[in-house]
Parts: C-alpha cells; structure tokens; sequence
C-alpha cells in the first residue's frame, strides 16, 4: 500500500478484540457497582458514592475526568502542529493538581457535610439559604453541559470510528446502514459510520452510566486513567527509538528530533486536480496519506488529505485536498522511505494547484507593514521564497491561520491562568471534592495526580514532537495523528496488536468526561429540582426510579443531538468549559472562605462571570464574524475577562449588600459548640 | 459586623482556618510558577536570534527544559512537601449519609431507604 492504513489486517481485528474486551470489563464494573446501591441512601450512592472515595478511586476519577478526550486528539495535533510551543502551552500543569484539587478540596468537602449536599447547587443553595441561587446554578449547569455533553458524544464517536475504520465488519454494516438511512429526511447527510459508532458509543455509556451510577463512573475513570496512562508509557520509548535510529552516532533520539525540527518549516495547504496517469477505464480510488509528487528541480511533495476517487468513466478528479511538504529533509526522508511509496498511477495538475502558507511561518512579512501583501515573499514559480525555519522549536510557533503564531505572550498567560485557575472552578471536578473520605486520602491524592499528570503531559509533548519527524505531513489530519502514530510504533516492533490498546487511551478519554456529566447533569435535574423544589418528601422508590429515568433520557437527548451536531466540536467544549468557570468558580471561593460572602453578592458574582463571558463571545460574533471567535478584550482569552468580572462583582455587590445570618455564618465558620 | 453577637475569630473552625491558609499557599504557588515560566520562556525562546542552532538540554530546547520541564521536578518536589509535611489533616465533620437519621430532607429517605432496599 502507499500510505499507512490504519489499522491494516492484524492490527484493525487487534483494535476490534481491544474495544470489545475494554467494554465487557465497563459493563462489569457498572454490574458491580449497582450491587453496592442496595442498602445505601440511593442518592448519595448514586451521585456521589457515599462520599466515601479511597486514594486510586478520587485520584483516577478526578485525573480523567479533566483529562477528557481534548488530551489524546486535541493534545497531540497541536503538538503536532506548532512543535515544542506546546511544553508551554501546557505549562501550567506543574500546579494544576495541587491548584485544582487544593484550592477548595478539603472545604468544599467539609461544606458539603455540613450540608448534607449531594450537587454543587445543593451546596450554594444551603450554604447562602437561597432556592433562588440554587435554580439559578442548576439552570447554567444544564445549559452549559448539555451543549457539552452533544460536543463529547461527537467526540466520542469519531474516535471509536478511527478505531474501527478498517475493520470489514463496520465497512460491511455501514454500507447496510447507509442503504437504510438513505432518504431519512432526519438523517440527510449524515456519515452512516459516524452514526453506527454515535449508537455503539451512546448507548454503552448510557447504559452503564444509568445502571451503575457514581461508583461505576468512579471505576471506569480507574481502569480509564490507568489506560492512558500505560498508552503513553508505551509509546514514549518506542516514538525515541524509532526517531534514534536515524539519529547519527553519538546523537541522542530526542536531541536529533529537534536539530531537525529546527530545521523545519510549516506546509502549505491546498487543493489540486488529480489525474489518471496512463490510459484505463478503473476506479481508482485516491486515498487519505498517499503520496504523489510533481517533477521539478527538487521534486514537488504532496500528500492526499481527504479520500477521493476517479470514477470508471473519468479521467480525474478536481479539488483533492492535498498538503505540500515544504522541508527538504522530510521531502528526502519520505521518497527514501519504501513504505511511503508515492503513487505512480496518478499525476497532478500543477496548473490546478491552489495552495496557502501558514499565515505565521509560512512567508516572511517583507515588507514589515504587519501584514502579507498579494505575493510578497513568492517567486515566479508560485513556491515561497522564504519560509522560516525554527519555528518549530521556538516561540510563539507556527501557526495557519493567525498573524502572531499560535501562543503569543498574551494567551501563553491566558492559559496559565486557564489550566490551573478555570480546572479548579469546574463543578464536575467539584462534584469530585464532594466525594474523598477524609483529609487523608486528598494529600495522598493530590500527590498522585502530580506525579499522574506527570507521566502523562511532558511525554505527550515529546512523543509528537517525534511524530513530526516520524510521520510527516499530517498536519490536516488531527483526528488521526495519535491513532496513525500508535499504529506506526507498533508495528515497526512488529506488535501491531498492541495499537488497539494505545488508541483506546483517547476512547477512555471521552468516556471518562462523558458519564461524568451525563450523571452531573441527572443529579442536577433530580436532585436540584424534582426533590428540592418540586416533591421535598419523595420516596426513595420514585427518586430511584426518576434517577434512571432522567440519565436515560438526558444521554439518548444529547444522542439524538449528535446525530446532526453542530460544526464546531472543539469550541464548544472549550466556550462551554470557560463559561462553567468563570460563572462557578467566584461564588464558590466566597463561599467557603468568605464569612461575608451573601447570596446577593455571590448571584451577581455568578451572573457577572457568566454575563462577560458570554459578551466576549457574543462581540466576537460581530467583531470576527463568528461566535466561537471570541473578542479578546486587552488580548485575553475569554474565560479571564469572566473571572475577573465574577470575582469583581462577588466582592463589589457583597459589600454593598446586608451581611448573612449570623447563624449561617456560625454554622459554616465556627466551630460548632456541644450541645 | 461590630454589633454582631457572632463569636472571637480566634474560635473559626480550624479546618476552615487551615483550608483558608493551605489555599492562600496553593496560590501563591501558581503565581510563583506563573512568574517563573512565562517570562522566562519568553525572554529565552520567543524571538530567538539563531532558531536552526537552538541550545538543548537532553535534547529539549534550553528555554522548555529551564522553563517548564525542570520547574515541573521542583514543582512536584513543592507538591511532595505540601501533602506530606505541610497540609494539615482535619476533620471534616461526619457523613451526613453515613447517619441514620440525616439532617432536614434526608431524614424521610433514611427511613424509608432501608425497606425499599430490602424489595430489591
């Protein structure tokens, strides 16, 4: 073949027999987790495990529940993209754990028992006695991690269709169900694989989220960040090795890797015509990775990023998106390479060639009036004159679209402030607070995470920082770099087997992020407000059953909302993750270290952040002409306009308000007297 | 609050007192890192003059290793000495789900809980 296929032969039944084996030992856990709801109060078993997490469990379930599926697709394109930069993109997760876990973990616990609360809107509710602040708080939570829960369902699936994709057994069923939806008005044009997989996904989680409740979510994050983890240990000797043994005598792997991204410069992206290459009347079909060239002095390289085909009675095929590889070495690297073969029963049509450089590294600023003018920097070929080197291993790094690279100093602060301050103000990560047994078990956690996240990040960095050496021109193709690259390290061990153990660590990603709000989302609705304003006295027989029925019903909603999902999958998760923060996390650092702190003040705080956060947003729909291009006011990522707003009007609007009942003040502040 | 009938300070709840002090280090932590990191990957690898003969250490860029990798050891050195000698352990009052007879809303299911159970 002249690409590489994922998952080819051994590898796509390896990859079958590693979902099917991972997925009967979910099912086992959520089995096993029901059997610990009898003979429980059924609600705090249910959503919050009795609050009584052990060290693996609360360090696992909190470890992979932030992880999400953003560390094991979003992660290592990025890396993948933009080089070395991402060391400090992630920088911040040196505290991460520590801030995250440290900053409310053994107060909010206290809190929560003092309150006897189940959810964080239970704990805002009893903790300024307001049902007004409690609806509010369930009512964002709702908003925000419903539209969260269809991105992840997304997400989700097209993982697992990564996965599967070369698997006879999923060809064949999608070709039937493709036959079955067609002419569905509510299924037009929708991928029949993505939905196999949308159904696969959905429902194993749902079932097993509904059956077992917290416990079951609890131990698939065990078994899930247990996964990851092992992915990434695996792969990071294996990715230096392999880059090593090109590596001249007396030149470590890593340091080889980066003498030659150093010496890198970005592709540029495009389409193309492709043409039959000699006479024949065949389909061809043009994969996604083949490689093609066009003869020049050096020899133009391209690499095929969407699958096309020429049909029996065509000649070609118009508007292929292709990638030009624009560094010599990997240019070398590649056509020396014999299992990268290029295709020689195709040729392309230089004349069709429609390419843009990356707006940052591609082409040189000649003229220093900050922006590209029509040409600058091409010569009479069309072929750029000056793409820059070493921007791949230096600040802010390459980037296609913006005019300062991608991580210039405002948002490299932006994300510092995002990873360490915004995870802690996450209510499904608060929920998680909730639920350790004592002070004990938090130490203890706190430092596992540290050393989790440890054995995690930083090696991911490295690992696709390999990967651009090892596996050039995938920069259009992020969802398939961690699952090309797994694919790739094995087999060259000659264990392709074991790259469907790799690529389930990015499946146990989402899944460990999608139970966990599908059961934050149910608590929400049953807790929050069937039990606590609608039927205060109800029998623990219809809680149980309304439990059920509610994270039933909210995971098939965000199921049937997936079908037809909306575009922007990442920034949604990222639009919905911000806005949580920035609305929960002022109010709840007032609660619990502010004797002070009111329900007027923590409304307005909470409104506030949630209020500037959206207008960032919504400004940037006016501004930039998309809604998920938010207005970086003073260059600052949203989510630090909305904190500072929510901690601002927190403090501003308690002040100006009446303090708190003295006797909630002494109930959560003071040391209780005997009685 | 000087006319309130609330108690001295000095009889706060000691875990809110040492999860108020603990979260005041915690921040403190990230400030440090913040004011480490940033500035110093950028000093050191942002505009660099000769980016194709980048200085490594164990073949990272100087500026990540000195910047990130290495204050990540010190961070999880930080980490180790504030969980285990650092951190007070406290307590964090019962479980409210652990009683039989729970406060406010939980006292009907707690009754109830047990024979429902008992049909399953």
């Amino acid at each position: 073949m002249t690409h590489i296929m994922l998952f080819a032969d051994g590898s796509s039944n390896a990859a079958l027999w590693t979902f099917l084996i991972y997925m009967l030992a979910v099912f086992s856990l959520a089995a096993f987790s029901n059997k610990l709801l009898q003979g429980k109060n059924f609600l705090s078993e249910y959503f919050l495990g009795s609050r009584g997490l052990g060290v693996w469990a609360f360090a696992l379930t909190f470890a992979a529940t932030s992880a999400s599926g953003g560390s094991f697709t979003g992660f290592p394109s990025k890396i993948y993209t933009h080089g070395w930069v991402l060391g400090l993109w992630i920088g911040s997760y040196i505290v991460v754990p520590i801030c995250a876990m440290g900053l409310l973990g053994k107060r909010i616990n206290q809190v929560a028992r003092l309150s006897s609360s189940i959810t964080v809107p239970d704990i805002l509710r009893d903790r300024f006695r307001s049902v007004a602040f409690g609806l509010i708080a369930v009512s964002l939570i709702v908003f925000f991690m419903a539209f969260n829960l269809v991105a992840q369902f997304k997400s989700g699936s097209l993982i697992l269709k990564t996965l599967v994709l070369d698997v006879t057994l999923f060809q064949n069923a999608s070709t039937t169900v493709s036959g079955w939806i067609q002419g569905v008005s509510f299924f037009e044009g929708v991928d029949a694989g993505y939905l196999i997989c949308l159904l696969t996904f959905g429902v194993a989680v749902i079932i097993y989220t509904t059956y077992g409740g917290f416990h079951a979510v609890v131990w698939t994050d065990v078994m899930q960040g247990i996964v990851m983890v092992i992915g990434v240990l695996i792969m990071l000797p294996l990715a230096l090795h392999l880059v090593g043994k090109s590596a001249p005598e007396g030149t470590g792997a890593l340091q080889y890797a980066t003498e030659q991204m150093a010496h890198m410069v970005p592709p540029e992206k495009g389409t193309a015509t492709i043409h039959r290459a000699g006479a024949g009347s065949e389909r061809i079909v043009i994969r996604q990775g083949d490689w093609l060239t066009i003869s020049a002095d050096p020899v133009r390289l391209f690499r095929v990023t969407k699958e096309k085909e020429i049909t029996a009675d065509g000649t070609s095929v118009a508007e292929v998106p292709v990638l030009e590889i624009m560094t010599p070495s990997d240019r070398e690297r590649v056509l020396g390479d014999e299992k990268m073969s290029v295709r020689s029963d195709l040729r392309i049509d230089s004349e069709s060639l429609q390419m843009t450089a990356y707006v940052f590294g591609g082409e040189e600023d000649r003229n220093g009036n900050g922006k590209l003018d029509e040409g600058e920097d091409r010569n009479e070929n069309g072929k750029l004159d000056h793409p820059q080197k070493g921007l791949y291993v230096t600040g802010p790094g390459p980037d296609p679209k913006r005019m300062n690279g991608f991580l210039p100093l405002s948002l490299a602060f932006s994300f510092f402030f995002m990873w360490a301050i915004s995870g802690a103000g996450q209510p499904s990560s608060m929920v998680r607070l909730m639920a350790f047994k004592d002070t004990v078990t938090l130490r203890r956690s706190i430092f596992t995470v540290a050393i989790y996240y440890s054995m995690i990040y930083f090696p991911l960095v490295i690992i696709f920082c390999c990967a651009r050496i090892l596996l050039p021109g995938m920069e259009n193709e992020p969802d398939r770099i961690m699952p090309a690259m797994a694919v790739f390290l094995t087999e060259n061990i000659g264990l392709g087997w074991l790259a469907g153990l790799l690529v389930a660590a990015p499946f146990a990603a989402v899944m460990s992020t999608v139970d966990s709000f599908l059961l934050m989302i149910s608590s929400s609705l049953v807790r929050d407000i069937y039990q606590r304003n609608i039927d205060p006295k109800v029998q623990e027989k219809t809680i149980k059953i309304l439990s059920y029925v509610f994270t039933l019903i909210v995971g098939v909603a965000a199921m049937l909302g997936a079908v037809n999902p909306p575009q922007f999958l990442q920034d949604i998760i990222v639009y919905t993750g911000s806005g949580l923060a920035a609305a929960f996390l002022g109010p709840m650092v007032f609660a619990l270290y502010w004797p002070r702190s009111n329900a007027a003040g923590s409304i307005t705080g909470m409104l506030a952040g949630f209020g500037a956060h959206l207008a960032m947003y919504c400004t940037g729909y006016f501004v930039n002409d998309s809604f998920f291009l938010p207005y970086q006011l003073f260059n600052f990522d949203p989510v630090i306009i909305g904190l500072v707003s929510s901690f601002t009007a927190t403090f501003v609007a308690t002040l100006l308000t009446e303090p708190p009942p003295e006797d909630i003040v002494k109930k959560y502040f003071y040391q209780a007297k005997e009685s | 609050m000087s006319s309130s009938s609330l108690p001295d300070k000095s009889q706060y709840d000691p875990t809110f007192v040492n999860s108020r002090r603990e979260a005041i280090v915690i921040f403190g932590s990230w400030v440090v890192a913040l004011i480490w990191a940033v500035p110093y990957c950028y000093l050191n690898g942002y505009n660099v003059a000769d980016p194709e003969n980048i200085k490594t250490v164990l073949g990272i860029p100087s500026w990540l290793f000195w910047g990130i990798a290495a204050p990540w050891v010190a961070a999880n050195l930080f980490t180790t000495w504030f969980c285990f000698a650092y951190m007070k352990d406290d307590d964090l009052g019962v479980n409210p789900d652990a009683e039989p007879v729970a406060e406010s809303d939980q006292q009907e299911q707690g009754s109830e809980s047990n024979q429902e159970e008992g049909q399953e």
